[in-house]
């Protein structure tokens, strides 16, 4: 056994899904209509996290340089030979991360090796990685805006930046283009509060 | 309440326990009205993140060119501005998303998401009365 092989898998949050395979010396994905293979090493990988996405089941890899690599559209029955590939072969486990379901807004940002994740009741409720943000900025007391690569899909011409970013967050019909959180700070959580607690 | 002596309290509410409750339609990456559940799902990075009613603010719809923005507004504290900010919260010590922006060329659809929040909130803000004035 020295291939293992899945189908309808999504790199990256492409549109178009492709072939994902492994291999002791690492994992490739081809897209399913033909054009250039992704490869990546497997001394490179770092960690790997699974959990529910919106296509599926999503493998995301860590790599040791901080680069996050999304794989979805795996069914959750999978999981047991991705284990097996990544306990073989890469000397990994897989950590299974269950979101949060609560519908809260509030909760806990933490800022991660390659990606903001925002917790609820200590459970991640979702995650951005850094290589999608292209800016950021404080827009009023105590609020951040966190802006978002988004690709212009072909709406406009040139300026649309590094090949890479964007893809992510204007994966969808709806583009995510930007977040704010509120972060009180200890010396004005009195005054954010209106002295009213 | 009526008195005016009411103290506001928060009450917990939970959008699903589990993942196979989502609308079906998540998979299609979009912001996704699950009236029944009271609650938005809105696509963040791939996943399928849900807020609950209650967590809204309000949602507004813009133009800028093509594109129309679709601005989902949350409640947090700090907010009420010149006027006393009586929203209870569970813990305002916490971190708050703020606000969600997403943009389309399809303004018509923002435009139906809007109002269908503006209409979530409003059928559970009367719900939430209804039962206030059961119990007093």
């Amino acid at each position: 056994m020295s291939i293992e092989s899945f189908d309808n898998i999504y790199l990256d949050l492409s549109k178009e899904h492709g072939k994902c395979r492994f291999a002791e010396n690492g994992l490739g994905w081809k897209p399913a209509g033909g054009g250039d293979a992704f490869t990546l090493d497997s001394s490179t990988i770092n960690a790997a996290h699974w959990s529910r996405a919106a296509r599926g089941f999503e493998l995301k890899i860590f790599q040791r340089n901080s680069a996050i690599t999304q794989l979805d559209g795996f069914q959750q029955e999978d999981l047991d030979r991705l284990t097996k590939i990544f306990s073989n072969w890469y000397g990994l486990r897989i950590d299974v991360k269950e979101h949060s379901l609560r519908g809260w807004n509030w909760g806990k940002a933490e800022f991660n090796k390659g990606e903001l994740t925002f917790s609820v009741q200590n459970r991640p409720a979702f995650e951005i990685p850094y290589s999608e943000i292209s800016n950021t900025n404080l827009a009023g007391r105590n609020e951040i805006a966190v802006e978002f690569a988004v690709s212009d899909g072909g709406k406009t011409n040139g300026h649309s930046g590094s090949k890479n970013k964007g893809k992510k967050a204007s994966a969808g019909q709806d583009q995510m283009v930007e977040m704010r959180f509120y972060i009180p700070g200890t010396t004005t959580r009195k005054e954010a509060e209106g002295g009213d607690a | 309440d009526e008195n005016g002596v009411e103290v506001k309290k928060f009450k917990r509410f939970e959008s699903y326990k589990r993942d196979n409750q989502f609308p079906s339609k998540v998979k299609d990456m979009g912001i996704v009205l699950d009236p029944k559940n009271a609650t938005i799902v809105l696509p963040v990075m791939g996943r399928p993140v849900p807020f609950h009613i209650n967590t809204i603010k309000n949602a507004s719809k813009s133009d800028e060119g093509e594109w129309s923005f679709l601005r989902i507004n949350f409640l947090s504290p700090g907010q009420g501005v010149g006027r006393k900010d009586d929203q209870p919260f569970e813990d305002a010590s916490a971190h708050f998303v703020r606000s969600l922006t997403f943009r389309s060329t399809d303004g018509d659809r923002y435009a139906d998401i809007a109002n269908q929040i503006s209409n979530l909130k409003r059928d559970a803000v009367k719900k939430e009365q209804e039962k206030k004035d059961m119990e007093d």
